[in-house]
């Protein structure tokens, strides 16, 4: 067989313990020995641009002095005004963020940090700058002005008052005020959001680079994250991922390219106020970490990061060795906070004045400025008028920005999900290569299992929609642990269905940079137990960035998590966690029970624009059920009255609905008790009409699922059941669920600690 | 800040004041000087302004419960300020009442802040420590539950004197307007459920009642068991009308200014043995000096004249100023007339203190004083009290005689009543007089006939001596 008729790859690799060294090779360490005189010189800048290097670095600081002085009153045009919201500035880091940002094009895309006004505005900065007419007149529509300088001096302006905005919490902020400084984003400019947790954005920054590699955009991006950040286990973990042989060897078939990412270590030296040099880290230079990840030792450079025109000269390098699939890099970024971590750190506990004032000798702004002026670009004069000009432009932005209006209160969870989804595939996605057609699941009476249902709806719906990609630990050749997706890497090829490492936090991660730039993923966590390794990729990035973007992205991404429940595997293999994704608004969370909704569901799930969480139950995916053969959906959010009765409602999802079920022909039999069964399906949205309308006819409900009680969804349910249908109870709500404890091993106790068909029949006859 | 609020002492004489009434409830913005709850002493009902401004954030003492004076009884301040611990210092009046309503709340905190099952902790002395220590299982009455997952471990005694009643169940009745304490229940815990209500109904031939829907709907709103009603219907079938007859004949509270009254009054008739005596006296004379007198600007009343006859009337019979429980007389060192007048709610009696030191004018201004601020509800406890001779005047209600009941605290009291043109002999001659009766009611522990006749005579003497008002005036 050909390359190309199959991607399956065996690997062959013997024993061979002849002994011999690795060596790592060598980092260089401010290469850059250019200046602006010599930038001139060879045609790499202009004045026009040079000048634009200081503008932009002097727009940053000048906003973060306009914070760091509006705390304490002393911001002259906002006298009296009250700044609520973190301080974290960068002044010090201007040069890195500017330089670095000046190196992309508008097709790129940055992720930044909790201390990232910066990056934010140096981003949209320059890409406004690289604009043309008619981009500028759509980003500042209301517009009279005819010139490009002036759209663009608009464009600015507007670009530093919608900043000001949403770090004063405006609905005119990028983000609606719902993110505020720690998570100002602005996806027009493909920046896809600072990221209040440190690290965070860093898988998102992969996943969006693998994204751009799957899509041949040609894009790149940048991931401006902290020295701190190099310590956090999921960065790790992302560095692994981007690094990835199989992006680049033989198994990437016709498309070998490295992700195209940036790795951009803004090392400042403290995490807040742990110093990586010497206390919180073993090795000398962050830069060392490249090392263990790629044997390219991922192109790793030291940058002179207070020099902006290394940092340009860097990132320009390096976004060109991405475009032409080099990717991925890393640059440890040479630099320094002048203030505290926040305006409450008094820095003087951790370091001492001399080092400061070292540091703001070799200041990036005034440094320039005497380039500036050495090469006759600007004199004096001319470096006055920046200023003058700069400090006009912010102080009337921020003026605005104060006087703004608020979002309306009523609002304060709108844009918590979005109600879209992909009824239409766009036609440059609908085309698919197929390599080898799967043979179709076999229907015996119209019946297939649980677990083909859902395979049946992933391959569908990547037949239907090229962005649909599917990937998890050992999915590949091997289909699966669970064997659900046996022969999808044959048929759609390695670029859409691949091996992950052991990185569920990166699974989940880059499903969500993935998704913001327009992919439609679809991973799987092997165990549910492991969704804890993923806490918050899932909890903090994935639910929370639509809300918190105000609504600027969709992050349309189903994880797919099965539940090992009944199995033998003890207390790490065998939650069932559901309640705990409930309780942090902003994913869909659907467990099906049956065959037929397995497949129903799965195929909404991933039209829909929300991020879904789609548990799955190990013990169904034997369990064969009636599957129509022709095209069907079952939508997100409505219950399903699985059995009709009139005596008592069972409320059940998940593995719990098939006990219901015979509990309820049990009742039946032996007690001639009519039970009803509501199986929710989805839990998220959750439909309580249904649940209430039952239990108004039946007046007794007991609400039951395979989780521990404790904390558990059922008495969300129960406790709007009695909040609602009260009125209507003849007895109170029941819950059914295992024993507040750790599934044990033991098949005897493993027996006793889930729910049973007698635990229900205990309920049901407690309250007749 | 928190402040708490404290039962004013409205009077020289209340120690204990019941409250009959809050007007606020918890969570309430409360002005100053606006109306927070309403109070009863034994004279009469009052309302209680508030010093200060805030939210009503907790209430020590309900409705219906005793206190006494200056003890805390509510806190006021800002929403959400913690508030000191108080326990009510009273004895609350025993609640009457179908079983239901008296049902109270279930449970109460637990020494950690939890809700405890009430009637689980009957007995029950605080939980040792080391067994509230639970292992991940629920802790139910201070034992820890080894499997307790599931709810239900908790099962309610069958307790007699707990009203159980499930909401769907109890919905059913209320909709039915039949009263469900009589089902018997055979849920859990002896609970009523659905079904019982349903057998309840079809065992005493509910659906065989005929009845409109709005008379149904009218009985369910008025709490009227239409079982009750079997047979009862003035047609066929039950409709409004037969509702509205019987929510007419419902007894209704009396208002409690009227029930004080009854209180009073009956205490009064059934210990003081009454007696009465009566005499006619001749207004002519008077009644020509008040025209008089309105002519010239002061328009007296018949009272007036009869206060300071009275008051003098008693510093020669001190006895009668005196009052008796039986056992002993206590008399009364100054002589203040209660004054009775007739409010649509009942009757108060403002007192003119000192009556006897007063001149004709100032007795006439005190009256009127009082008897305007009594009918505008103005008067204060004090001004209602501790007087030792009352005086009814019905002469402007046309009676021509009538007996009244004493006052408790007092040993007479004078009926008034209204004066009228008769035939009368005088120096052998049939003239036309102005006479008016008065009849005296005393206690007759303390006063025997000759005594109220001679005080009743010494009355109506000054009220008829012309001379002295020409006086006076
Ligand atoms: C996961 C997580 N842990 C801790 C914090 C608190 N925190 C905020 S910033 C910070 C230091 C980050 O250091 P670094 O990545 O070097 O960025 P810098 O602040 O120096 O720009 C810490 C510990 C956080 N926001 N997120």
């Amino acid at each position: 067989m050909g390359e190309n008729m199959t991607p399956v790859y065996l690997q062959d690799s013997r024993p061979d313990f002849a002994p011999f060294e690795i060596d790592c090779g060598t980092i260089p360490a401010f290469r850059y020995r250019g200046s602006l005189r010599s930038e001139m010189a060879e045609g790499r800048i202009n004045a026009a641009a040079a000048i634009d290097l200081l503008e932009d670095m002097l727009m940053i600081r000048e906003m973060e002095e306009m914070i760091v002085t509006v705390r304490s009153g002393a911001y002259e045009p906002l006298a009296g005004f009250n700044y609520r919201g973190p301080t974290h500035v960068s002044i010090g880091q201007e040069g890195a963020s500017v330089g670095a940002c000046s190196a992309l094009i508008l097709k790129d895309h940055i992720t930044s940090t909790h201390r990232g006004h910066g990056d934010s505005l140096a981003r949209g900065c320059c890409a406004i700058r690289g604009m043309s007419i008619e981009q500028l007149r759509k980003r500042v529509s209301h517009s009279t002005a005819t010139t490009r300088e002036e759209l663009l001096e608009q464009a600015l302006e507007e670009h530093v008052y919608r900043t000001i905005a949403e770090l004063f919490g405006k609905e005119d902020g990028y983000c609606r005020g719902r993110g505020g400084s720690m998570h100002i984003a602005d996806f027009t400019v493909g920046h896809l959001g600072a990221n209040a947790i440190v690290g965070g954005g860093v898988p998102i920054a992969t996943g969006a680079a693998m994204g751009l590699r799957y899509l041949h955009t040609g894009g790149v991006v940048c991931c401006f994250a902290g020295d701190g950040a190099y310590c956090n286990g999921v960065v790790l973990e992302s560095l692994n991922w981007a690094a990835q042989a199989q992006f680049t060897n033989e198994m990437a078939g016709k498309h070998p390219f490295g992700v195209p990412i940036i790795y951009f270590v803004l090392n400042n030296h403290y995490a807040m106020t742990g110093r990586s040099d010497r206390e919180v880290m073993g090795v000398s230079h962050v830069a060392q970490r490249a090392v263990g990840f790629a044997d390219n030792r991922m192109h790793a450079e030291i940058i002179n990061g207070m020099d902006v025109l290394a940092t340009r000269d860097a990132v320009m390098r390096a976004a060109q060795g991405c475009r032409d699939g080099l990717g991925p890099y890393f640059f440890d970024v040479d630099t320094y906070r002048y203030f505290g971590h926040s305006l409450s750190d008094p820095r003087n506990e951790y370091r001492t004045r001399d080092e400061e004032a070292a540091w703001k000798a070799v200041d990036p702004i005034l440094t320039f400025q005497k380039q500036l002026e050495d090469c006759n670009v600007l004199d004096e004069q001319g470096i006055a008028a920046v200023v003058k000009r700069v400090r006009g432009r912010n102080a009337r932005a921020a003026v605005r920005a104060a006087q703004a209006a608020d979002p309306p209160p009523a609002d304060v969870i709108k844009y918590m999900y979005t109600d879209t989804f992909v009824d239409k595939v766009p036609p440059e996605f609908a085309k698919v290569e197929v390599l080898e057609p799967l043979a179709p699941i076999k229907r015996v009476n119209g019946e297939i299992t649980y677990r083909d249902a859902i395979k049946e709806a992933v391959v569908e719906e990547m037949l239907r929609d090229s962005r649909v990609i599917f990937y998890g630990e050992d999915v590949a050749e091997y289909g699966g642990a669970f064997k659900l997706s046996k022969g999808m890497l044959e048929m759609f090829g390695r670029s859409r269905v691949f091996n992950t490492p052991i990185s569920e936090a990166c699974i989940c991660g880059t499903a969500v940079g993935a998704a913001m730039i327009g992919l439609r993923p679809v991973v799987e966590l092997m165990y549910m137990d492991f969704l804890l390794m993923a806490g918050d990729q899932v909890g903090n990035q994935a639910s929370k960035w639509h809300y918190m973007s105000g609504a600027q992205v969709e992050v349309p991404m189903v994880l797919r998590v099965s539940v090992g429940a009944g199995k033998g595997y003890g207390g790490q293999h065998s939650q069932t966690l559901e309640s705990t994704v409930v309780h942090v608004p902003g994913m869909y969370v659907i467990y099906p029970s049956t065959a037929y909704d397995a497949k129903g569901l799965m195929k909404s799930a991933i039209r829909d624009n929300n991020p879904v969480m789609f548990v799955e139950s190990q013990g169904l995916y034997n369990e064969k059920g009636p599957v129509p053969d022709k095209e069907y959906l079952v939508p997100i959010g409505v219950a399903d009255v699985k059995r009709e009765g009139s005596d008592v409602t069972l409320v059940a999802y998940g593995p719990a609905v098939p006990l219901a079920l015979k509990s309820a022909e049990r009742l039946q039999a032996e007690s001639s008790v009519s039970a009803e069964v509501v199986d929710l399906r989805t839990l998220v949205p959750l439909d309580l009409e249904t649940v209430l309308m039952s239990v108004q006819k039946t007046g007794r409900c007991v609400v039951i699922s395979q989780a521990v009680s404790v904390g558990s969804f059922t008495g969300e349910v129960a406790s709007r059941v009695q909040q609602e249908a009260f009125d209507y109870l003849d007895a109170p709500v029941m819950r059914v669920g295992a024993k507040n404890g750790i599934a044990p091993q033991s098949h005897v106790l493993e027996a006793v600690f889930y729910p049973r068909v007698e635990d229900i029949l205990v309920a049901v006859k407690s309250i007749l | 800040m928190v402040k708490a609020v404290t039962m004013p002492k409205l009077g020289q004489s209340e120690e204990t004041v019941k409250i009959v009434k809050w007007r606020k409830q918890v969570g309430d913005a409360v002005a100053k000087g606006e109306i927070i709850l309403e109070i009863e002493t034994d004279k009469a009902v009052l309302e209680v302004e508030s010093f200060f401004a805030g939210t009503l954030l907790k209430v020590v003492a309900g409705e219906g419960v005793t206190v006494p004076v200056q003890t805390t009884v509510a806190f006021i301040g800002d929403p959400g300020e913690a508030v000191p611990d108080v326990a009510p210092s009273t004895t609350p009046a025993a609640t009457h009442g179908p079983k239901h309503e008296s049902m109270g709340p279930l449970t109460r905190p637990s020494p950690d802040g939890h809700p405890l099952p009430l009637e689980r902790e009957k007995g029950l002395s605080p939980l040792p420590a080391e067994r509230v220590v639970p292992s991940g299982g629920d802790r139910v009455r201070g034992s820890v539950t080894s499997q307790s997952s599931n709810e239900g471990s908790f099962q309610p005694s069958a307790s007699p004197e707990v009203f159980r009643i499930s909401p769907r169940a109890l919905k059913l009745a209320k909709e039915s307007a039949i009263d469900p304490t009589q089902i018997a229940g055979t849920g859990p815990g002896g609970r009523i459920v659905e079904r019982d209500v349903r057998d309840y109904l079809e065992a005493h031939g509910y659906n065989r009642l005929r009845i409109t829907p709005t008379a149904k709907k009218l009985a369910a709103r008025e709490g009227i068991d239409l079982l009750s009603l079997a047979g009862k219907a003035n047609g066929n079938q039950i409709t409004v009308a037969d509702i509205e007859r019987i929510v007419s004949e419902r007894p209704k509270p009396l208002a409690h200014i009227r029930q004080i009254i009854a209180r009073r009054l009956t205490e009064s008739y059934t210990h003081a043995p009454h007696f009465f005596v009566t005499v006619s006296a001749d207004i002519t004379e008077v009644e020509a000096l008040r025209a008089t007198l309105k002519a010239q600007g002061t328009a007296y009343t018949v009272s007036d004249f009869i206060v300071k006859a009275a008051a003098m009337a008693l510093e020669e019979f001190p006895i009668v100023n005196s009052v008796s429980d039986g056992e002993a007389v206590r008399a009364h060192s100054s002589i203040d007339l209660g004054l009775a007048v007739a409010l649509e709610q009942g009757l108060v009696v403002p007192v003119i203190r000192h009556a006897n030191e007063l001149t004709l004018a100032e007795i006439h201004l005190r009256a009127q004083d009082l008897t305007a601020r009594a009918r505008s509800g103005r008067l204060m406890p004090d001004e209602m009290t501790c007087s030792t001779f009352t005086i009814s005047n019905m002469g402007m209600l046309d009676v021509e005689n009538f007996t009244a009941i004493i006052n408790p605290g007092e040993s007479a009291i004078l009926a008034v009543s209204s004066g009228a043109k008769q035939p009368v002999v005088k120096n052998d001659q049939v003239v036309v007089r102005t006479m008016m009766k008065m009849t005296l009611s005393s206690d007759h522990r303390l006063i025997d006939g000759a005594l109220a006749a001679r005080f009743l005579n010494s009355i109506r003497k000054h009220f008829e001596e012309i001379s002295l008002w020409q006086r006076l005036t």
